[in-house]
């Protein structure tokens, strides 16, 4: 049988795998269940690079999580790396709005396709002697990041602002129009609370540079960058669909320069390369080319990683990875570096924690944000607590039921409602009662704990030559959790007269000797 | 007719978004605050009733102030504005009862009324406190298409002025909550730690919008500030279960004690005043009641000639 309609078959499933992706996307969020009703994190339980920072870290492998990673894995060994041309929504997205950056004059070299083993194998290194680096470049963190942190936030600023408009405005027949299409944008388009986080910028830039690089060459980040791509193109080495003719026939050499992945060269077809987007059946003058289940490549059909290469990336992952980890504690010192609840001891944190941004997404009060160097260089893009911009809603279990790889851990109600995130101490200088002498107590109005963690004690106080009495908070410290309504809802100008230092966290290994 | 360029296009079209935006941005109506309406409330009667059956306490309740007719016209839109502020269940009681919540829009849409919205700007997330209080789910199984439960529209706040606002000259406001005819203000008798307790005339802080801690400073002149803003039609607290310790947020069931008690009146010096004998305080030392009161907001008079 042969395959002229796969090509179609093709774009048709990356269409559906993005538009399906995109709408766990807006499912991230609460709607109405202290559960989410849908695997919203699957793209990362599907990730095969999540399942290798997981294997690599300390402790047991997150098979519970993480096994539609390892049948990804499975499939891709019997028939290649159908994901990259198929599913993957990055590729999906280089393929689709590519061609609008138009061809650069650089000419695209072969040798460069051996960049991609070498990061993946530099950073397993890594991440077997400590430092996990896989999620800066995992193509699915990087493409849900920049949906999270640069695309929803300006599509709902936008959005928003033309709403807000022409509410305010009244444009006759524009107006009306706007307005009747604002329940329907709510309701199924729009976050609730108007999504803004911190690095929107840079998450930009990484997404345009990638797209950017389609000027030398179709898929050039697929081709030479990907880590992704060159785990799952050493599985598919030994897959079993081979092409017919294997290598480029001397009649046409069409397939040299139209191959999207340039898989097929003047000797072989190069299966770890090969995406099977099924192009060259279809293009093809002579209908000659066709897709069989069939036998072992050989040889000449694969990208020479060569020896020095192998071993050179391998020692360069091991030797960066001890040296990042010699470094003096980070999180001992600085006092404001707080994680999600639930979140596994920071160095294990690190090492699992695959920068997807999902938890962020779903943060109900929008409290979680990616760190640009506050957690190290290694913690790019891992989530922080910020409380001034959000608190942790008491409540809420969201964070932990998205995390794909355990990093942030699945906590019931009553675990989470004990997890403790730091506490949260007074800045005396500044806080209204101590500062001034004035009323205030808006954070122990808030205060979620089901005893208080801060209470109140009426003193009488001397301000100037007036005796005033006043309610002045303090804080129990064995009732604090962390959350941070009181330093969001600090109602003072600028930062926050009561501020959450991570002092005290479970996660936190304690030191019996003090 | 004479066909346009596309220069004359361009430029006409600016004159239209300039001329249209120039019209937008005049306040046509600054819509002031109300006035005080101490004269029509100061003598009004004071129900409270007690009883275990929510619908029948409620009817019980209207019923000695002359069934909700005298509050609710036929064809009124009407607020029905409970207190929704925190997360917690109805057994917590941190919310406004959802059956008191149900049975008051009942009698509204017995009354005739038009429209009944129900809102409320929320504490802890505004999802979670619709879901988890009961409220979001007992007015949607009223099944009515008079009866809206929404969440507030972040634009639909305008910034008054206040006229004699002594702590607050100028706030921001929910329109939605002035622009319609009856206001009917449904809080929950809590503990509250800066202003001792929460009732009708701080549930009032529901229909404002900007930095709401502000108001702590100097909560009684704000919260009288603000209530000379908003006017309540009917103050109906509910008391069938009260929160005596860690309000307003509460959280534990031995901080709830079960009154089963309503108190209701046209005057929400009146009712606030009765409520606060719930918690064994007299009226006078509580702030908020005596500002609304000197602020001639109601009447903090509790004497037997008042009780219907």
């Amino acid at each position: 049988m042969r395959f002229p309609a796969l090509r179609h078959v093709r774009m048709a499933c990356q269409l559906f795998c993005l538009l399906a992706f995109l709408w766990l996307f807006l499912q991230t969020e609460y709607r109405g269940s202290d559960t989410l009703r849908y695997p919203v994190s699957l793209l990362f339980r599907i990730d095969p690079l999540a399942a290798l920072a997981d294997a690599l870290a300390p402790g047991a492998f997150g098979w519970r999580l993480l096994w539609p990673a390892l049948l990804l894995l499975a499939l891709t060994a019997l028939f290649g790396r159908f994901f990259c041309g198929w599913i993957c929504p990055l590729g999906t997205t280089l393929d689709g709005v590519g061609k609008l950056v138009g061809r650069g004059r650089i000419s695209p070299r072969s040798a460069w396709r051996r960049i991609k083993y070498s990061l993946l194998l530099a950073m397993t290194a890594a991440a077997l002697f400590g430092v996990q680096l896989f999620g800066l470049l995992d193509p699915l963190s990087i493409f849900l990041r920049s949906l999270t942190f640069s695309f929803n936030p300006a599509f709902n600023l936008v959005a928003n602002t033309v709403f807000d408009f022409f509410y305010q405005h009244s444009v006759p027949l524009v107006s009306p129009l706007v307005n009747g299409s604002y329940d329907f944008f709510r309701d199924h388009l729009l976050a609730f609370h108007p999504p803004a986080y911190e690095l929107a910028l840079p998450t930009l830039a990484i997404f345009l540079g990638i797209l950017l690089l389609e000027r030398v060459e179709r898929r050039f980040w697929c081709k030479n960058l990907c880590p992704l791509g060159a785990l799952l193109g050493l599985c598919s080495r030994h897959s079993l669909v081979k092409r017919v003719p294997a290598k480029v026939c001397d009649d046409c050499r069409r397939c040299l320069s139209e191959c999207r992945s340039g898989a097929v060269t003047e000797t072989a077809h190069c299966r770890d390369e090969c995406l099977l987007c099924f192009d060259c059946s279809g293009f093809c003058p002579a209908n000659r080319v066709v897709f069989i289940l069939g036998s072992r490549p050989t040889a000449a059909g694969r990208v020479d990683l060569t020896r020095r290469g192998l071993v050179t990336s391998l020692a360069a992952g091991a030797l960066v990875a001890p040296v990042a980890g010699s470094a003096p504690n980070l999180w001992n010192r600085d006092p404001y570096l707080l994680r999600p609840p639930g979140s596994l001891a920071e160095a294990e944190f690190l090492r699992r924690c695959i920068r997807c941004g999902e938890c962020m997404k779903v943060c109900i009060g929008g409290a979680l944000h990616p760190a640009l160097l506050q957690a190290g260089l290694s913690g790019f893009y891992t989530p922080l607590l910020m409380p001034r911009i959000g608190y942790c809603e008491f409540n809420c279990t969201l964070c932990g039921q998205v995390c794909p790889t355990g990093a942030i851990g699945l906590l019931n109600l009553a675990e989470k409602q004990k997890a403790v995130i730091g506490i949260a101490v007074f800045d005396t200088d500044r806080c209204l009662p101590f500062a001034r002498g004035e009323e205030c107590l808006v954070c122990e109005e808030h205060c979620p704990t089901g005893e208080k963690a801060i209470v109140f004690d009426e003193r009488e106080v001397l301000v100037g030559t007036e005796m005033r009495r006043l309610k002045v908070p303090r804080l129990i410290k064995p009732r604090c959790v962390g959350c941070g309504i009181c330093e969001t809802r600090c109602p003072l100008e600028g930062a926050s007269a009561i501020r959450v230092i991570n002092e005290g966290e479970s996660r936190r290994a304690r030191d019996l000797w003090t | 007719m004479a066909r346009m360029d596309r220069r004359e296009f361009v430029r006409r079209s600016l004159h239209v978004a300039a001329v249209s935006s120039a019209v937008g941005s005049v306040p046509l109506l600054d819509l002031l605050s109300f006035p005080a309406r101490a004269a029509e409330s100061g003598g009004a009667k004071l129900a409270v009733r007690k009883g275990k059956d929510i619908p029948a306490l409620i009817a019980e309740t209207f019923g000695a102030l002359g069934g909700i007719e005298t509050f609710v016209k036929r064809g009124e839109t009407v607020v029905v504005k409970p207190n929704i502020g925190w997360d917690r269940t109805v057994e917590q009681g941190a919310n406004t009862h959802p059956l008191v919540v149900r049975a008051v829009i009942e009698h509204c849409l017995e009354a005739g009324a038009k429209d009944v919205r129900v809102f409320d700007r929320t504490c802890n997330d505004p999802r979670r406190c619709y879901v988890q209080s009961g409220i979001q789910e007992a007015v949607e199984g009223m099944k009515s298409e008079r009866v809206r439960i929404e969440h507030m529209d972040r634009r639909a706040y305008r910034d008054l002025d206040i006229v004699n606002g002594k702590d607050l000259t100028r706030w921001s406001f929910y329109q939605p909550a002035l622009d319609a005819d009856r206001f009917i203000n449904l809080p929950v008798a809590k503990h509250h730690g800066i202003s001792t307790l929460t009732l009708g005339m701080k549930n009032i802080m529901g229909v404002i919008g900007g930095n709401r801690g502000r108001l702590h400073q100097n909560i009684a002149e704000s919260l009288a500030d603000i209530n000379s803003v908003v006017h309540s039609t009917l103050t109906l607290v509910d008391a069938t279960r009260i929160l005596v310790a860690n309000g307003p947020q509460g959280g534990r069931l031995e901080d709830v004690r079960v009154l089963d008690t309503l108190i209701a009146s046209a005057d929400i010096v009146a009712a606030d005043a009765y409520a606060a004998t719930l918690f064994g305080h007299r009226p006078e030392d509580i702030p908020t009641i005596v500002a609304g009161a000197r602020r001639g907001l109601g009447s903090l008079d509790l004497s037997p000639g008042r009780m219907a």
